[in-house]
């Protein structure tokens, strides 16, 4: 694959080398921030009335530019939106004013209730259109563009007759909004379907790309399951290059969300992702 | 019904009751069957909500030591999740302990319970500034009598019959899981937030009386006239000014207004 030069829609920032803010890491963090140039916060941890959440937020966003992840935006449910987790994902974004905010492309639940999980959708017309309008609809009260990220998935529908990357496309073209790309999610879903990552990167229009997630995962017996508890493996490193190739100088991070390991350990992935992508980007420079 | 929403009830329904989808729903093939794709679904589900209530409910596990996994296991089967935050699914866990069987039989379990999500719940109340000794001096003399006090919105008091509040302690501190002791009247324990720290501790059964009170918008007069009736007049005084210094130092008073 070849560098492209393909401008960007928008004018969101590129921000460099950044991790996942974790409760774990909070106090070391402050204390050292290294090379961290800036952090992702899971939006539902600091959509809270008061307290130390808040306190901590607004520590992190003195020192570094932040970025808000969701994880219960639930796009691609057939139920209808949830006005009130919009409005205060709206009160938290006026509040920390991210570089810029991002979902997944995926479904939590439905009839009222939550599986807490990033179900995949089938990937049909009617689904996309039904996730297209949905998307328009949160832009709008957002005010801004917003991000989506491929999930892990187990299962293949069989009524899906687009490819999961042909979805998330149409998806990011049809509602004009940005895309998240996790690379381990990536190698996972690819693993697990027998897919090739690399066309799934090919399928992927580089104007749209904002940022990169870097994790692990585990080894099932027969699927690989997507845990983001471990360190970044190989293959996702290799991965990880190709994507750097495609898509130019794109903001990245390390996402750990369990097995924490000290935070110097995190730096050092973050500096392994820096010192396999600065020289690729120059060469192509 | 459309088609997306067929199939995603029907997966809602394949992780929470583990019922077997219809084959023309999801695709088994050479690396896995159908029946272990979804089992990953159904595995993760139990794991994340079990994980979060762990993580609210520390008091409840050092009381119910070996019984807290299948507690938690039986309240996951019988309550799925409504709201997008995981962090408010165990907001029903005491309400279960105290209908379910076998637990409805150990009451303590559900006041523990009830006690660890008032400490969950105090943690992230909105902010509210308290006052000090110095802001009750602005009350002209005269008008004591009428004064009543506004309390903090995060306060809860709990209702104990045993010795709830010693677990969650033990936990807090890392200590020796106590014995379980019932007291011979039931106890009050004072649950609220001064600044981002979460504090609980037992109330004096008069203290509870004057609290109680003002918390219902009763007068200072009314609230003497309270500990006048348990002490006798003399000693109501010094002991009301020793428990408002107390709650004044504790950060539970936000204001006051005059009646």
């Amino acid at each position: 694959m070849t560098p492209s030069s393909a401008t960007r829609p928008g004018s969101l920032p590129y921000l460099g080398y950044g991790l996942g803010l974790r409760v774990e890491h909070y106090e070391a963090l402050l204390a050292n921030p290294g090379k961290v140039e800036w952090l992702e916060v899971v939006s539902e941890n600091y959509m809270v009335s008061g307290g130390l959440p808040l306190v901590w937020l607004d520590r992190f966003r003195e020192r570094f530019p932040l970025v808000m992840h969701g994880v219960s935006l639930s796009i691609g449910s057939a139920d209808p939106l949830d006005e009130d987790y919009l409005a205060r994902l709206a009160a938290l974004a006026k509040r920390v004013e991210p570089a810029w905010v991002s979902d997944h492309l995926c479904w939590t639940g439905v009839q009222g209730v939550n599986l807490h999980d990033l179900m995949p959708l089938p990937y049909t017309e009617e689904a996309l259109e039904h996730v297209v309008n949905r998307v328009k609809r949160v832009q709008d009260v957002l005010k801004r563009r917003i991000l989506l990220e491929n999930v892990s998935s187990y299962v293949t529908f069989a009524d899906s007759q687009l490819t999961e990357w042909e979805f998330l496309a149409a998806v990011a073209e049809r509602a004009d909004c940005l895309i998240l790309l996790d690379i381990n999610n990536v190698h996972v879903s690819a693993k697990n379907h027998g897919f090739s990552s690399l066309d799934y990167l090919r399928g992927i229009p580089v104007s749209r790309v904002q940022q990169f997630h870097l994790a692990g995962y585990e080894q099932g017996e027969r699927l690989i399951i997507d845990t983001h508890n471990a360190p970044v493996s190989n293959a996702v490193w290799d991965l990880y290059m190709e994507a750097v190739r495609r898509f130019g100088r794109i903001s990245t991070m390390i996402e750990r969300d369990d097995n924490f390991p000290p935070l110097a350990e995190l730096m050092a992935e973050l500096e392994h992702a820096r010192a396999l992508a600065e020289p690729l980007l120059q060469d192509a420079a | 019904m459309s088609t997306l929403q067929t199939i995603q009830q029907q997966m809602l329904q394949a992780v929470l009751a583990e019922r077997t989808l219809p084959p023309h729903i999801v695709l088994g093939d050479d690396i896995a069957d159908a029946s272990s794709r979804l089992d990953v679904y159904r595995h993760g589900y139990r794991i994340r909500l079990r994980d979060a209530l762990k993580v609210e409910f520390a008091g409840l596990q050092c009381m119910a030591g070996s019984r807290f996994e299948g507690m938690l296991d039986k309240y996951v089967e019988a309550h799925p999740s409504e709201h997008y935050n995981i962090r408010w699914y165990g907001s029903g866990l005491a309400g279960f302990l105290e209908y379910a069987h076998p637990w409805r039989e150990k009451p303590q379990l559900a006041n523990m319970a009830k006690m660890d999500w008032a400490i969950s719940t105090a943690f992230d109340a909105a902010d509210e500034s308290s006052m000090g000794v110095a802001d009750l001096s602005a009350v002209p003399p005269e008008s004591w009598a009428g004064l009543r006090l506004t309390l903090q919105n995060n306060l809860q008091v709990l209702e104990c019959a045993y010795n709830t509040d010693a677990f969650r302690r033990a936990t807090d501190n890392g200590s020796k899981r106590p014995h379980l002791r019932r007291f011979a009247q039931p106890r009050q324990v004072l649950v609220w937030r001064r600044a981002t720290t979460v504090h609980y501790r037992r109330l004096d059964d008069d203290e509870w009386l004057v609290l109680g009170a003002s918390i219902q918008g009763e007068t200072f007069a009314s609230l003497c006239a309270r500990l006048a009736a348990c002490h006798g007049e003399s000693a109501a005084m010094p002991r009301m000014v020793t428990v408002l210094k107390r709650w004044l130092e504790a950060g539970l008073i936000r204001g006051w207004d005059l009646a």
